[in-house]
């Protein structure tokens, strides 16, 4: 412990709130000083919610440290309920409540002039404040190097000019924030000429102009293609169709071997354990269930690490130029793109990142119809219809299947856009689209492995928390038997072993069988019902219940993959239960339907009411329901 | 003379923005303030949005509309 905390001359607990332009770079800085995971990306508005972390310097100091969402200005009136509005009721509680903190202005230094107008903004309001010169090495490469000294003498602020992706930043950010959040007062400063000032610290590195130029010429390369009028849209719909193709052409022969795997566990155990109900759980329950879904690991890996690299690399900011025409006409905007895009991972957070957009029908709209992208969560289900039902079909018949899902969860999105835009309207300040167009950059490997680790990871804990507890609740629902089970058990399909007719007679088939009437239409029995059920909280449970249920079925049989055991599944007259149609059916019902509590949830919560969720849950259940009763009559009817 | 009436490659100066006042403010936060100057590098089809360039360095798409409402000036 350093004298100065002995002696208690230092204020404890300081918060030091990074503030700037969206894009400057202040979630990098927090991740460096905190050891965070802030989400990090070459879009301006990355960040929408304010993060906080609690850390000891080196020097002993313990701070909190808080990333906001970036502000063009704390003067301008905001939409409080944009990412903007968020930061600017942070500054504003942190002031009113007298809270001891410290403002670290966080500037792009290859922009300084912009960042320098907000610099002078936030002086005005007197609280204790420093300047973060970020990027530094991106401001090196075009040939100028910042003098924070003179910079510092005609703001009177303390000045560090820094790089996130320097070895030793955290260091220096820690050197630097332990003496200012001692200082307490603010000097005047006399600048009002920002841009002056800006060309004044500046110190050209050789020759700066010709660098600078170089730089901007190869943004301007990129852009001739990406943004070309003629080839650009078709390079976007290329590279989305390359890229979910590669989701499941690269991983699909991983997740065979992951199931190989699974099911060579799966009969060891059974013959280690013999006949019984331990043995039905751990190898129906666990392992059918949890085991089954955990296979599609692969999927999630690659969609993130390839939504990490269009992140990183600036193509977000083009994208939104590109598809801000084909949005209006569906009553979106440009801005809904980013959020739109990243529904394709998961929903939740690109609800939040909906605060991006300025139109606040716009908004609404778009957080509508988010859940209509197809998530990851939605790939396992494809995954095993597609090989169930179109097993005997090559690769590329199967990957455009799989595109074509995708294709198809956007149409419906549009669809929903249109008509959502003539009947839900809100009223408020609508901004007009302007977005900073930020230079290309490379991807870092480092950041992108990471990240497909972190997905990684995070899918283990979900298949071995939540999924693995609901699957084995659904085990024992198909386990105890329900009422009227001694005749209800009598449906089995013929030459049943008796572990299945008792299934056929347990609670799960009670409650399936009840649902028939209403989903028979679509093709689906009582087994794809208790999977829906099974799936009203997460989708991943429709793989997990069917593995659960066809593992019962297949009692003794743990050699056969799911999808053989569903294509052999009987019905009760003991002929084949699923054709196309039914395959068919469920796609058209998984492509539309929320089958996500989480996603119920961040609705609720971005809307502050209980009237949108319910309202998205009602409309896609219902819809859902129509298209698959329509697919399944049609597709039958064709004789498929 | 407004953004939308430059061809791609024209400077100009920006003199005024006619927008309700807040929203003035927020887009001179942003970047399009009285005195910058802009170049269009494209334009969206369709009466898309237009990608410029402004003299602090920075690039920006903006609404169409929203280019017809920047009054543009020579330059000095
Ligand atoms: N070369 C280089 N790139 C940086 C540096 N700091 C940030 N970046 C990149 O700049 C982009 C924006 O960084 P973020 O940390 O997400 O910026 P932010 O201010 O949090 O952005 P928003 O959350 O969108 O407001 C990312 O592509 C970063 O990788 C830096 O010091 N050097
Ligand atoms: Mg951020």
């Amino acid at each position: 412990m350093t004298a100065a905390v002995a002696l208690g001359a230092k204020p404890t607990a300081t918060t030091i709130a990074l503030v700037g332009r969206p894009n400057a770079g202040k979630s990098s800085l927090y991740n460096a000083l905190t050891g965070g995971t802030a989400r990090v990306g070459n879009f301006p508005g990355i960040t929408v919610d304010v993060l906080e972390a609690q850390v000891t310097f080196g020097t002993g100091d313990a701070v909190t440290v808080v990333d906001l969402p970036g502000v063009y200005s704390v003067e301008a009136i905001a939409d409080p309920e944009s990412d903007e509005g968020h930061a600017r009721r942070y500054l504003d509680r942190l002031s009113s409540a007298g809270t001891p903190h410290l403002v670290a202005q966080v500037l792009d230094a290859t922009h300084l002039p912009m960042g320098l107008r907000l610099t002078l903004e936030l002086k005005r309001r007197g609280a204790p404040m420093v300047l973060l010169a970020t990027q530094h090495d991106e401001l090196m490469r075009r040939g100028s190097m910042l003098d924070a000294k003179a910079l510092s003498a005609a703001l009177g602020l303390p000045v560090l000019a820094v790089s996130a992706r320097s070895p030793n930043v955290k260091q220096q950010l820690e050197a630097f924030l332990a003496d200012a959040v001692r200082v307490r007062a603010v000097e005047p400063t006399l600048v009002t000429d920002v841009d002056a000032l800006a060309a004044q610290v500046l110190k050209p590195l050789g020759d700066s102009k010709a660098q600078a130029a170089a730089v901007r010429r190869r943004t301007e390369r990129m852009d001739a293609l990406l943004l070309h009028p003629v080839f650009a849209p078709f390079l976007f719909v290329g590279l989305m169709t390359a890229l979910f193709a590669a989701v499941f052409l690269v991983s699909d022969p991983v997740t065979g071997l992951i199931d190989l795997v699974n099911r060579a566990l799966g009969a060891r155990l059974e013959s280690a354990l013999g006949p019984g109900w331990v043995s039905s759980l751990l190898v129906d329950g666990v392992l059918g269930g949890a085991g089954t879904v955990l296979g599609f690991l692969p999927q999630i890996v690659i969609l993130t690490m390839a939504m990490e690299v269009i992140e990183a690399s600036g193509y977000l900011a083009r994208g939104t130029f590109l598809v801000d025409r084909i949005l209006k006409l569906a009553g979106l905007g440009g801005r809904s793109f980013v959020p739109l895009l990243t529904a394709h991972a998961c929903a939740v957070p690109a609800i939040t990142s909906t605060r991006i957009i300025r139109d606040p029908g716009q908004r609404l709209r778009t957080m509508l119809v988010l859940p209509l992208m197809t998530c990851s969560a939605r790939i396992p289900t494809y995954g095993l219809l597609i090989g169930t039902f179109f097993a005997t079909r090559g690769p590329v018949f199967k990957g455009a299947m799989f595109v074509g899902l995708y294709a198809a969860g956007a149409l419906a999105g549009f669809v929903a856009s249109l008509v959502l835009g003539k009947t839900v309207k809100r009223a408020g300040r609508s901004l007009p689209l302007v977005l900073e167009m930020p230079a290309y950059r490379r991807p870092q490997a480092k950041v992108v492995l990471l990240a497909g680790w972190r997905a990684a990871t995070r899918f283990v804990r979900d298949v071995g928390s939540v999924i693995l507890v609901a699957t084995v609740v659904l085990w024992a629902l198909l386990t105890v038997p329900g009422p009227g089970s001694a005749e209800a058990s009598l449906r089995a399909p013929p030459d049943s072993s008796p572990r299945v007719v008792a299934m056929h007679g347990s609670i799960a088939a009670f409650v399936g069988r009840a649902l028939e009437p209403v989903t028979q239409p679509a093709g689906f029995d009582w087994r794809i019902n208790v999977g829906l059920i099974g799936s009203v909280g997460a989708r991943e449970l429709m793989v997990g219940t069917m593995g659960v249920i066809f593992g019962i079925e297949g009692d003794g049989d743990e050699v056969s993959p799911l999808s053989q055991k569903l294509r052999d599944a009987k019905s009760r007259t003991g002929a084949r239960a699923y054709g196309v149609p039914t395959g068919l059916a469920l796609m058209a019902f998984f492509v539309i339907a929320c089958q996500c509590m989480s996603t119920l949830a961040a609705v609720r919560r971005e809307t502050r009411s209980w009237r949108w969720p319910a309202f998205v849950f009602g409309y896609t259940y219902s819809v859902a329901w129509v298209l698959a009763v329509v697919v399944f009559q049609v597709t039958r009817a064709l004789g498929w | 003379m407004t953004i939308s009436k430059l061809q791609v490659g024209q400077t100009r100066v920006v003199k005024g923005l006619r927008l309700p006042p807040g929203e003035a403010a927020w887009l001179r936060a942003v970047g399009l303030y009285e005195g910058v100057s802009v170049t269009p590098l494209r334009f969206g089809p369709f009466r898309g949005p237009v990608h410029l360039r402004t003299s602090t360095g920075a690039e920006l798409a903006i609404d169409f509309d929203l280019a017809q409402a920047v009054d543009l000036g020579d330059l000095p």
